[in-house]
């Protein structure tokens, strides 16, 4: 039992990471068509940024604000200077997958160009911890989860109730539609990038916390991940993404307590295969008729 | 009927609008106006270029020569959505509705450009127009029939009272019946406010009996242009569109 | 230079552009974009390394599992290719099942990061992150060094690998078979309606892709004498995917310059960039990669056909020797056994299986056929009570419907009233969500479009459906049905084999093409087409295929009215040889002109069936359609 709790606790702060990372990926594909598989790299360049501030003296925290900031500015740059014009020219979907990969390339080794080889970690300290029968969590790690949860409630605010909300939803149901109802797609699509970057930028510290130490290539493992929630929960569906990240979080920790932990992985990626073989629309998406 | 408000009608002039897909023009030297209070509908053959020539006018498709003037302001080649904000309702053919969003939702999405206060009411006053929409408010709109669909197509363009209304083979997929009332009540009724109204139909007959004046599209070119009754009587109407002739 | 490092260079060059050839081959040619690809090339290189290690070696002992032998050279480089062809079968789940192609993709390359975290974690397994070394060097003395002349014999040993694999690659895609996998890259849907069996296609692709692969992880790892994870993480896919990209797509030659730009060019240039100890360690590695992502997008953007694009395969008949004479022959589709080349005999025998003479002179129109009974054989092509509902909506609504051998029937009806939906149902390219259809007396309601279609049942689209990277003419000869040159086999046997049926293809297309007047335009892609042009190569494609019944999907849309006379004539002509054809259309004078009987559609259902006048007069099909 207390080996099980403690997994469930590993389990909830993965969740929580993932969910940030999966709600952001997941609006990107769903609003702009795009499988950006760079989210990873722009992730961990994030990670860095806080890194590099932190290394200085600045406080993890603040870090994390300023590594939000430029991740939001950086990801609607991506769009707005790669993926888009590549779209407009009406470029396959398979080759703007190609093109993500070469920007991973890219972010990814151009991070690790400028910051180096070796593994680092943030100077923080963890807090006090709760103990629960074997259920051990620090603050740092509730800090995460309540972060997560105020992500997902965020989210739920935003599609629900804002102005922005709704015409990212119409411009993901019906491009052409929302520009006949004299939504302005072209900024949707920029807000969007915005907010999705930021919760990459976000969740590429909150990664970097939870893992400990990082390097340049650290989020690889982690966007297996990522796109096993996104294709759980149904490619652009939030809601989607949150439920796939709770259940693939929880199952990958859970299930490295009994299997030898170098496997958690391959949950996920069953998992993924399984919903792209079966049902691509994911769980909440509706079946293709 | 519609609701009381007179939208502030501008008539809308379309002057030798050439247009294509890129590569040969799909319609070639096509004017065509309409003045507030008019209904004015665009009948012809499948492939003539009436669709073309509708998405022309909102900016879907390139124009190469020609102007779109609606009230004062040159709309060629604007954005659509700068010509939904200059005040042209359009309803497309397919894809008319956002699926994934309540009928609620969708439209909200047609008030987008209103302030929020004013969207509540103008739902209200759009399901006076539509009651079967306002029985309907919280199912997803991919669910709905047809002629729901329709309705909720219409009620979204309603909700922002345009003063130019385009619209594309509204009855297509609609059985007679409701057909006939689509455009006899509503279509009517928006020039009935006001408005300009365009109106794109296949089912020449039925479109004919509510307009006050007709254009045959043929090959992509204006082939005859008139009041329905001139048109009736023109043996050469008949032909343009069909190709042979018909008995009664 | 150092021998040692030009025999590296081009033993490198070499796995590296097998390597590109198979990803090409399956990529560039057949649209099968595998981002899994190194697990194959991995696959072989463990395979080769296995069988390779005798039993009593000290990290080897698997050769026990295989009685302990020491295995003898080529069958650790045979076993490698084996085994790489092997491992693609589980994957053809991902391809064959109509999955957005992105989507598919993803799923590769997710197999190929966790693989390789697979094995890099567990030990047991291939020996985990240490992988195998001190792997035996073929026909070596496991420990007794190289001469250099035994490392010269080892690069020509993988250089005449390559050749063959080029060689080969290239003899299956200068092919029938070739042509099949370029029409189904171009586009599927239409390649699956003339009747290429797509999972068939797409799973051979994976196969020789994979052993091709394997093949060169086998020798990479005679070379190397170890293999370990490291080797073949997924960056190794990506590098490979931007040789090929860079190189030219689809262009062997341009896969082959392609590796020898990329992985081996740039492996070398980095060797010439000056080091100093100020400089971090990783930085010329990771610059490397960085440069490798911005060619890929560079190239993708400014060149996306790359530096060798493919090249038009331009096909005239007078290349195939003296004109053929045009008598007259009898119906029976072409000889099979006809000699090659020097267009002889045989030529005559057009591929228009029911029309009894071949001419080359168009035919004035048909007289009218609205005068006379019903017309017609036996019923050869029917629906029954046929329904497809989707989303709540019937776009067909129990439609049943009867067509008769040698009839041109029409199929009108308004916007949505569900003929190109029936018309998709007959051909199998949409699912019946209810009825049945049957054709030539046999139950076909659940039988794929391509069975369908090689049964003689044939469809246009209603969108432009050419294949774009073919000329007029390779899109005519891709639909020629029961080529010995299309299939893998075939078309590995050689030119010599399939040359007969290829040559009786090309007279046969040619003469259409005159038929029809587009012969200028025989060698042109047909993507540069005028939008009437591209309707005519539709349509006779589908009479290249032999077809028995054809289905019209709009044939007439944007075509000139004489043209689409002329096309009408042609119809009737063959109708008169037992074709028959379902055509759905708006011109309503053509069904005057040249249909009988014409079916009249309306929300999903069968209004009235005659002939147009007959029609015309009815009210009810003027009510729904035509103006009164």
């Amino acid at each position: 039992m207390t080996i099980f709790l403690a997994s469930v606790g590993f389990g909830l702060v993965t969740a929580s990471v993932l969910a940030i990372a999966a709600v952001g990926f997941t609006l990107q594909f769903g609003v702009t068509d795009v499988l950006n598989l760079a989210y990873g790299a722009v992730m961990i360049a994030g990670a860095y940024l806080a890194y590099l501030l932190n290394s200085h003296g600045v406080n993890i925290w603040i870090a994390m604000i300023v590594a939000v900031v430029v991740c939001s500015a950086g990801s609607v740059l991506l769009n707005a200077g790669v993926y888009s014009p590549f779209q407009r020219r009406g470029t396959a979907p398979i080759t703007m997958v190609i093109v993500s990969l070469g920007m991973t390339l890219i972010i990814e080794f151009g991070v690790q160009a400028a910051a180096g080889g070796t593994s680092v970690s943030y100077t923080m300290s963890q807090g006090p911890s709760v103990r629960a029968d074997g259920f051990t969590l620090t603050a740092v790690q509730f800090a995460v989860i309540g972060l997560s949860l105020v992500v997902m409630a965020g989210t739920h605010v935003l599609l629900r109730y804002t102005r922005l909300g709704k015409a990212m939803r119409a411009t993901a149901a019906n491009r052409n539609l929302a520009r006949n109802c004299g939504i302005r797609t072209g900024r949707v699509i920029t807000a969007t990038w915005a907010i999705t970057g930021a919760l990459c930028g976000l969740a590429g510290v909150v990664f970097a916390m939870d893992a400990g130490s990082f390097g340049a290539t650290s989020t690889d493992l982690f966007l297996v991940l990522i796109l096993a929630a996104t294709f759980l929960g149904g490619p652009g569906q939030a809601y989607g993404a949150m439920l796939g990240a709770v259940i693939i979080g929880l199952a990958t920790e859970v299930s490295a307590a009994y299997i030898t932990p170098d496997y958690k992985y391959v949950i996920a990626f069953v998992a993924l295969l399984v919903m792209l073989g079966v049902r691509p629309t994911g769980l909440l998406g509706k079946a293709v008729g | 009927m519609l609701a009381e408000r007179t939208s502030r009608g501008v008539p809308l002039r379309a002057t030798g609008v050439t247009a294509g897909y890129g590569g040969d023009p799909v319609i070639r030297n096509i004017t065509v106006h309409a003045d507030p209070g008019e209904v004015v509908s665009l009948v012809g053959a499948n492939g003539s270029g009436k669709s073309t020539f509708l998405k022309s006018l909102v900016g879907v498709v390139r124009v190469s020569t020609g102007t779109v003037v609606v009230g004062e302001t040159d709309m060629t080649r604007k954005a659509p959505e700068e010509v939904a904000r200059a005040g042209v309702g359009y309803v497309p053919q397919v894809d008319d509705v956002f699926a994934p969003l309540t009928v609620r939702e969708n439209l909200e999405m047609g008030g987008y450009l209103l302030p929020s206060r004013q969207v509540r009411t103008r739902i209200d006053e759009v399901t006076a127009v539509f009651p079967r929409l306002g029985a309907m408010l919280s199912r997803a709109a991919g669910k709905l029939s047809g002629g729901e669909r329709k309705m909720l197509a219409m009620g979204r363009v309603l909700m922002l009272q345009p003063s130019a209304f385009l619209l594309d083979e509204p009855t297509a997929n609609l059985a007679p019946a409701i057909a006939r009332t689509l455009l006899e009540e509503h279509v009517r009724s928006l020039a009935g406010s006001g408005a300009s109204v365009l109106v794109v139909e296949q089912r020449a007959r039925a479109v004919l009996a509510i307009s006050d004046r007709t254009y045959v599209l043929a090959g992509g070119e204006v082939r005859m242009q008139g009041t329905p009754a001139e048109l009736a009587a023109s043996p050469a109407f008949v032909e343009s569109f069909l190709g042979g002739t018909v008995t009664r | 230079m150092n021998s040692y490092y030009l025999i590296n260079l081009l033993i490198y060059a070499a796995v590296d552009a097998m390597a590109c050839l198979g990803l090409s081959q399956q990529f560039g040619v057949a649209g099968v974009t595998n981002f899994g690809f190194i697990i194959f090339q991995a696959a072989g290189g463990y395979t080769a390394a296995i069988l390779a290690l005798p039993s009593d070696s000290a990290n080897g002992g698997f050769q026990s599992y295989i009685g302990g032998w020491d295995l003898p050279f080529p069958i650790p480089w045979i076993g490698a290719a084996v085994v790489g062809g092997l491992i693609a079968l589980p994957f053809t789940f991902l391809v064959g099942r109509r999955l957005r192609g992105d989507f598919a993709a993803v799923g590769l390359l997710v197999t190929a990061v966790l693989l390789n975290l697979l094995v890099t974690n567990y030990r047991p397994v291939l020996n985990g992150d240490a992988g195998l070394s001190l792997i035996p060097q073929p026909l070596l003395r496991e420990g007794s060094r190289q001469s250099a002349g035994y490392e010269w014999l080892f690069t020509v040993g993988a250089l005449v690998v390559c050749a063959a694999v080029y060689l080969f690659v290239r003899r299956i895609t200068e092919s029938p078979y070739g042509r099949s996998l370029r029409a189904m890259r171009d586009n599927d849907i239409v390649a699956d309606s003339l009747g290429k069996n797509l999972l068939s296609l797409r799973t051979a692709m994976l196969v020789t892709g994979g052993a091709i692969a394997g093949l060169s992880g086998g020798i990479l790892v005679s070379y190397i004498t170890t293999w370990s994870p490291a080797a073949w993480g997924y960056a190794e896919t990506v590098v490979l995917f931007a040789a090929v990209i860079i190189g030219g797509a689809g262009n062997h030659r341009g896969a082959i310059l392609g590796a020898i730009l990329v992985p081996v060019g740039f492996e070398e240039i980095t060797r010439y960039i000056p080091t100093s100890n100020n400089l971090p360690p990783n930085l010329i590695p990771s610059l490397q990669w960085v440069a490798i992502g911005l060619l890929i997008v560079v190239f993708l953007w400014f060149r996306p056909q790359g530096v060798l694009p493919e090249r038009k395969r331009v096909i005239r008949a007078s290349l195939l020797g003296p004109p053929a004479s045009l008598a007259p022959a009898a119906p029976g589709g072409t000889d099979p056994a006809s000699p090659a080349a020097a267009g002889t005999a045989v030529a005559g025998a057009a591929p228009l299986a029911p029309v009894p003479a071949a001419s080359a002179v168009p035919r004035p129109a048909a007289p009218r056929p609205a005068e006379t009974a019903p017309r017609g054989g036996e019923v050869v092509l029917q629906a029954a009570d046929v329904v497809r509902e989707f989303g709540g909506l019937r776009a067909v609504a129990g439609v049943s419907l009867s067509v008769r051998r040698g009839t041109l029937t029409g199929l009108i009806g308004p916007n949505g009233a569900g003929k190109s939906t029936l018309l998709a149902m007959l051909a199998g390219t949409l699912p019946v969500s209810s009825g049945r259809i049957s054709y030539q007396g046999q139950d076909v309601t659940s039988l794929p479009a391509y069975r369908r279609a090689r049964l003689g049942l044939i469809r246009t689209f209603q969108l432009a459906s050419e294949f774009k990277k073919l000329t007029v003419m390779e899109n005519l000869l891709s639909s020629v049905p029961g080529n010995r040159g299309d299939s893998l086999r075939g078309a590995a046997a050689g030119p010599r084999y399939w040359r007969g049926d290829e040559n009786a293809a090309i007279v046969g297309a040619t003469a259409l093409l005159e038929r029809f007047g587009l012969e200028a335009h025989a060698n042109s892609y047909a993507g540069d087409l005028s939008g009437g042009q591209r309707r005519m190569v539709e349509i006779m494609r589908a009479l290249m295929a032999k077809p028995r019944v054809l289905l019209l999907d709009e044939p007439m849309a944007g075509v000139h009215p004489s043209l689409a006379r002329k096309i009408g004539g042609e119809l009737v002509a063959l109708a008169a040889g037992g074709l028959t054809v379902l055509m759905v259309e708006h011109e309503l004078a053509i069904m005057d002109e040249f249909c009988d009987p014409v079916v009249a559609m309306a929300e999903g259902a069968v209004l009235a069936q005659g002939t147009m006048a007959e029609l015309r007069r009815r009210s009810d099909v003027v009510e729904a359609y035509l103006v009164g």
